[in-house]
This record gives structure tokens, C-alpha cells and sequence, in this order.
């Protein structure tokens, strides 16, 4: 038992002391604030777009569209609302279609808004810019023209026009999650935040801290130091050491991040500084119930995956050879990442709940999940349950591998070979 | 119990070939044991066998009266250097030590100032407290050594600790050695340099491709591969002396040698019809004796027949 300590002691002491870990540390939660910074401000600013109308449409539907578009958005609009600078022409597309493109082209203006002269009727307009990808602009054009077609034809039915405007004003939707209390949390912006940041920090740790498992076998391998250390202790032990000593000091990380969250959303000057969206700063507020599941989901998920990486470390010689295996163990992780949108967007549904239950994948889905939605605690203990069988399974063989791989030398195992390993150790 | 490691039918089979095979020996407690060889001899199999690093084919292995296969306690009375070399780079000189010290059951404290001592000792007082990675290789051989014994274990097996040494740094390294045989502790090491084979070791085991070909003690094994080479040395004469020997092809290849000259004799062949030959000059013979062979000699004589060179495998899983 001592020498386990003594292990664990030393693969967090050389972590914790290094240089690396300070500025990792420290910098890492600068950096992230940073960037929020940054995409809040664009977010923000949106942009000013300067747009050209082709106005062919019949009086009034053009002057409603430029109007809707230049009065700007309301602040509860959210961050990301876009101003616009029209200019309205009255000629033919065809007669400035050419000279439009040109302007296009040079930058002096985003694009142009078509509007054909039967647009009440048809309800159809042509928008063609630069980036005709941005939903949001394409969105705020869509409710512009609505509105201008939308009064034109409510006036044609005969209403007055002072009455009209009132009956086209659009309705406005606030959002609210219901947590498990069936209070109202976050809306729908602070909890993608949250589902998003703690997803990502989950899968960044258990890679991060995982890889550093495996260079730290590679290490004692490849020095030989391993042979030394197994004289005087049980190689599994080495292993548990080691992702011990390696989880505490994620751990230690993570904890300096949440107390750092905490000290910067009590003080609000801070939060402004690095410009951090006052929507994060609210999240930062979850009940201690699904914070201690969240670690709960992450630490299980280290040890499940950084046992595959001690394992992988000591099957090879090199992190280049590493490196080829590295795709199979990464991929699982890496799979809740890609379904984000869809895990965060439908918390409930189908893909965040089989992702969630699939041990490998489980960790990183989970604590998406977790932040987002009241997700049954059936389904938690489930999950967890799996997970911890996957964990003491694949411990077993990955330290069977371990065992026998850190003392090998020469090339690396064929599939076969690794058999062997297992049933030799 | 007087033997602080027996060998008895050892083997170590790969798919392709062999690398021990049957291999006996003896180490007595107390003494410097030397396994000599060429490369890829299964000098460092047989020791990683004996740490149970491996796990033999075949035979028994009692280390300090144990079976190292049968329970981990009896290896942290060993002191093990691998082959390969290399320490955490980015630890602290100390702290290495120390590691490795606490590892073997010493207490923290005990194991610092211990550490700070050998250091002292073995000239890297002055990096304490640096980095292994700003240390020379040489310096962190120095470190890992200090490593090795720094438990004080009753037994110290080396795996080719002389290499990459300079000659000062070797000449610690055997004092160390010598005065750990002075305090009744038994170290055994593996190397293919016999020269300082011969100034260290009491006993020798010299094997190749994995087979002993002899083993025993130094002294005994120089006087049973005595040879038949005679060395012979005049008083002045050196002209008749000159043509005397130059023309003699009877008794053996005769070539000049240091103050005198060397005949080397067909093993079976009798010397005494050559000292009547030198009897009858009118030179005096001041010296006329047997000479001994080098382990280097003997060395060459008994493997040379036996080595392929750079045998060893290229696959080596367990």
C-alpha cells in the first residue's frame, strides 16, 4: 500500500510542480474567457450589413421592409442581433444587376434584396450576397419581408393602414428550462453554454489527462524504469498509482477552474473585463446533486479511458506508434462532441439517451445532458452503473496488457501477441 | 545457505531460438561474481530472469534462499541497475533517489539523508536539487546507481554497470562495489570487458550463446586454462640470443616480447627439451616461466569457436 502511495505521490507532484500545470491552469480559464469575449462581441455587433433593395414591389412594401430592418432590435434581442444600412433603389434588377455585383464584389455592400413586383402576391424575394450562409441575416430578412407582404395584403383586404402595423407586430418568446425542482432555470442560451462548456471541458480532461497517463508508461518503458519498479511492487498497483496520480491532479485542476468560476461571477467587475457573457456567469449557479454526478460521470470516465491508455502505452514503444492506435480510443470519446447539437438540443431523445447509456461514450453525453435537461435518475443510475462494470472490465484486461507490456521489449504486438499477453499474465 | 543466488537448469526459450539454456551457477554470498559473454550471450536475460522481469522456461532460481517467482519480498532485498539506463528526466536529482528508496520500504527522511550523502560521495553534492535532465549521462548513471543501492540491499545485481563510464566514474563504481564486498554484501554484474572483470571479481561465470562455458573461481579458472605459453627472458647476448630463437621452430611460435621473448607451445607438448636448448647457450636465462592467461585469453579461446556475433533476437516479448 505504501508503495502505491508513494506512486501516486509522485506522478501528482511532478504534474502539480511542473510549469506547465501552472500555465495550463491559469491561462486556460484567460484563454476560454478570452474567446467569449471575442464571440460575444461579434455576436454582438452582429455586424453591420449594408444591403441594397431592388425595390420593384408595389408602394409601401418596401419602405416597411427597410423600416423593420434599420430599427434596431430590441436588447433582450439577445447578443447576436444584426444591424443593417439599406439603401433602397426603384430601377430594374436587370438595369443594376450588373453595377450590384460589381459593388458586391469590391465590398462596398453585403448584397442585395430583391423585390420582384408581384411579391405580394407570390411571396417570394430573391436575396443574393457574399455569405448568403448566415441564418440569422437570412432569418431577419425572411420576417422583414413577411411583414412589409403581410401589411401590403392586410391593407388590399380593406384594413386601415394605422391598424395595421399593430396587427403585424410580432410576438416575442422567452425561454426558460424546468429543472428537476420544477423551478425555472437558465434560458435556452445560458443552459447551451453550460451543456456546451462542461462537455467540452469533460472531453478535453479525460484526453488531456488520459494521453498523460500513456506518456507516463511510455516513459517508464521505454527508460527501463519499470523494470526497477516492478522489482519492488505488483505491476497493477504501478497502473492504479498512476491514473491516480494523474485523476487527482485533473481533479485539482478542475476544482481551481470551479472555484475560479465562482470567484469571478461573485464579482462582477471581473466577468466584465474578460467580457464573459453575464448568461455563463448565471449557469455557473447548478444544484450540488448534479454537480457531484457530473464528477461523478468524469471520473469514471478517466479511469475507464486512461486504463485503455496505460494499457495502449505499454503496448507500444513509441508515441508514434501511439499515435496509429490513438483514433479507436479517441473516437468514442470524441463521438458526443460531434452529436452536440443534437445531444444538447433534445437532451431527452433518442441519441443523448442511447449515448448516454453506452459506457465509452457515456461520459462526455452525460454531462451535456446533465446541464441541460432533468434527465431521469433512472437512466443516471443506469448509466453509471454500466459505466462502473465497463470500468472494473476493461481495468482487468487493459491490466493484464500492462503487465506484460511494460516489461517487453523489441516490436510491437500483433493482435495475436496481445492474446497472448492476456493469457499469460 | 552460503550462496546468495543459485541457478540450477536454467532456460529461456524464444520462438526462433534459445537465449539461456540450462545454464547452473553458484554465487557465494560476499563475494563480486562476474557473468561474462559476448553480446547477446543471455547475460541480461539470465539477470532479468533473476529479478523475475521474465519469467523462465525451465530450471530453479533461489535468491537469497527464495524463489523471486513466488512473491515480490525478496527483491526488495536486491539492488537492481537494467541494462538500459535511464531515470525520470524531469525529476529532481534527490527526489529520484528518493523515489526509488521509498519504493524499497525506507522511510522518507532516512532516504534524503542517505540520498544527500551518496551524492556527496560520488561527487554530484553541487546537483542536489537540479534536474536530471540538465545532469550529463554520465552524472546520471551516476544518479541511477545511487538509486540502486541506496536501500542498502543485501544483494546487487548490475547489469553491465561499467558502460558509458569514463574511467574516473569506473573507478567509483568499483570502489563502491568493493567496499559493499567489504561490508559482507554479495554483488553480482554482468559485462564483456574482462580486464576489469579480472581486477573485480572473485568468481566467474562466462557463457555464450546462452551456454556456460565455464564458471568458478577467477584463481582456479586461470590455473586450469594455464596453456603451455612460456616466457623467457636473457642476460645480455642479445645478438646470439637473436639468432638463436629466430631460428627455433621446434618447441613452439616463438616471437620477441617485452624485455624477452614468448613461445607458445602445442598444448600437450613438453617444455623441458627447450630448457636444455637454452641451457646449452652461452647466455645466462634470468627468467624462464609458465605465463599466465588474461581472462581476455581464455575468454577468446573458450567462446571464440561459439560466437556468431550480434546475435541477439530482434523480437523479445516475454
Amino acid at each position: 500500500m505504501s508503495e502505491l502511495m508513494t506512486i501516486v505521490r509522485r506522478e501528482f507532484l511532478e504534474r502539480v510542480r511542473s510549469r506547465s500545470f501552472v500555465l495550463s491552469t491559469f491561462l486556460f480559464p484567460l484563454l476560454m474567457g478570452g474567446l467569449f469575449g471575442i464571440l460575444s462581441r461579434m455576436g454582438q455587433g452582429g455586424g453591420e450589413r449594408h444591403l441594397v433593395i431592388v425595390d420593384q414591389a408595389p408602394a409601401g412594401v418596401g419602405q416597411t421592409v427597410q423600416q423593420v430592418l434599420s430599427t434596431p432590435a430590441p436588447p433582450t434581442g439577445g447578443d447576436d442581433a444584426n444591424s443593417y444600412r439599406i439603401e433602397r433603389v426603384a430601377r430594374p434588377l436587370e438595369q443594376v444587376r450588373g453595377e450590384l455585383i460589381r459593388r458586391v464584389q469590391a465590398k462596398e455592400i453585403d448584397g442585395w434584396l430583391y423585390l420582384p413586383a408581384n411579391v405580394v402576391q407570390s411571396g417570394e424575394a430573391q436575396y443574393r450576397a457574399r455569405n448568403v450562409a448566415d441564418f440569422s441575416v437570412v432569418g431577419d430578412l425572411t420576417r422583414a419581408v413577411t411583414r412589409g407582404v403581410q401589411a401590403a395584403r392586410l391593407q388590399t383586404s380593406g384594413i386601415a393602414p394605422a391598424q395595421v402595423a399593430a396587427l403585424v407586430q410580432p410576438a416575442k418568446l422567452s425561454t426558460a428550462a424546468i429543472t428537476r425542482k420544477g423551478e425555472e432555470g437558465g434560458d435556452a442560451k445560458q443552459t447551451f453554454w453550460l451543456a456546451y462548456i462542461v462537455g467540452l471541458l469533460t472531453y478535453m480532461m479525460i484526453l488531456i489527462y488520459g494521453m498523460n497517463v500513456l506518456r507516463s508508461v511510455l516513459e517508464e518503458k521505454t527508460n527501463k524504469i519499470a523494470e526497477v519498479i516492478v522489482s519492488s511492487m505488483n505491476a497493477s498497483h504501478l497502473m492504479l498509482g498512476k491514473i491516480l496520480g494523474v485523476g487527482s491532479v485533473a481533479l485539482l485542476q478542475v476544482g481551481i477552474w470551479a472555484g475560479l468560476t465562482v470567484a469571478t461571477s461573485r464579482s462582477g467587475t471581473l466577468a466584465a473585463r474578460f467580457h464573459i457573457p453575464e448568461s455563463m456567469m448565471k449557469s455557473a449557479s447548478v444544484p450540488p446533486a448534479t454537480l457531484a454526478v457530473t464528477l461523478a460521470f468524469f471520473v469514471l470516465g478517466f479511469f475507464l479511458y486512461s486504463a485503455v491508455y496505460a494499457a495502449l502505452g505499454a503496448a507500444v514503444n513509441s508515441e508514434q506508434e501511439a499515435q496509429q492506435f490513438q483514433i479507436f480510443a479517441i473516437l468514442p470519446l470524441v463521438l458526443p462532441v460531434l452529436f452536440l447539437v443534437r445531444i444538447v438540443g433534445d437532451p431527452l431523445g433518442r441519441v443523448a439517451t442511447v449515448l448516454g447509456l453506452i459506457p465509452f461514450t457515456a461520459p462526455v453525453t452525460m454531462a451535456m445532458r446533465l446541464a441541460t435537461a432533468p434527465v431521469p435518475p433512472a437512466q443516471i443510475a443506469a448509466s453509471l452503473g454500466l459505466l462502473a462494470v465497463t470500468v472494473l472490465a476493461v481495468a482487468w484486461i487493459a491490466g493484464k496488457i500492462y503487465r506484460v507490456g511494460i516489461l517487453s521489449t523489441g516490436k510491437k504486438p500483433s493482435l495475436a501477441e496481445l492474446g497472448q499477453w492476456l493469457r499469460t499474465a | 545457505m552460503n550462496d546468495a543466488l543459485i541457478l540450477d537448469g536454467v532456460s529461456k526459450r524464444y520462438s526462433a531460438h534459445t537465449a539461456v539454456d540450462d545454464l547452473s551457477l553458484a554465487v557465494p554470498t560476499g563475494t563480486i561474481y562476474g557473468i561474462l559473454g559476448p553480446n547477446g550471450a543471455g547475460k541480461s536475460t539470465t539477470l532479468r530472469m533473476v529479478m523475475n522481469i521474465i519469467a523462465r522456461d525451465a530450471g530453479r532460481i533461489s535468491l537469497l534462499g527464495a524463489d523471486p517467482a513466488a512473491g515480490r519480498g525478496v527483491l526488495r532485498r536486491v539492488g537492481f541497475l537494467p541494462e538500459e539506463r535511464g531515470i525520470y528526466r524531469k525529476m529532481k536529482v534527490t527526489d529520484v533517489i528518493v523515489f526509488f528508496a521509498e519504493l524499497k520500504g525506507m522511510e522518507r527522511r532516512a532516504a534524503r539523508a542517505s540520498a544527500s550523502e551518496w551524492l556527496d560521495r560520488m561527487g554530484l553534492g553541487d546537483w542536489k536539487q537540479a534536474k536530471v535532465e540538465m545532469l550529463s549521462k554520465g552524472m546520471q548513471q551516476k544518479v541511477q546507481f545511487i538509486a540502486t543501492v541506496i536501500h542498502d540491499p543485501e544483494l546487487l545485481i548490475l547489469d553491465e554497470p561499467q558502460s558509458g563510464l569514463d574511467p574516473v566514474n569506473q573507478e567509483v563504481l568499483r570502489d563502491t562495489m568493493l567496499d559493499a564486498r567489504d561490508r559482507g554484501k554479495t554483488v553480482i554484474f554482468s559485462t564483456h570487458n574482462m580486464e576489469q572483470a579480472e581486477q573485480l571479481c572473485e568468481h566467474v561465470c562466462i557463457i555464450a550463446q546462452g551456454r556456460k562455458v565455464l564458471d568458478g573461481r577467477l584463481r582456479d579458472v586461470q590455473r586450469e586454462n594455464v596453456g603451455n605459453r612460456w616466457y623467457v627472458e636473457f642476460d645480455g647476448g642479445s645478438d646470439q640470443v637473436s639468432r638463436f630463437m629466430r631460428g627455433e621452430t621446434r618447441y613452439g611460435a616463438v616471437a620477441p616480447h617485452g624485455e624477452g621473448w614468448r613461445v607458445e607451445m602445442e598444448p600437450a607438448a613438453d617444455p623441458r627439451p627447450l630448457m636444455a636448448a637454452l641451457a646449452a647457450l652461452d647466455v645466462p636465462v634470468v627468467r624462464f616461466e609458465r605465463e599466465r592467461k588474461s581472462l581476455h585469453e581464455i575468454f577468446i579461446d573458450r567462446v571464440s569457436g561459439a560466437v556468431t556475433p550480434q546475435r541477439r533476437p530482434e523480437v523479445a516479448h516475454v
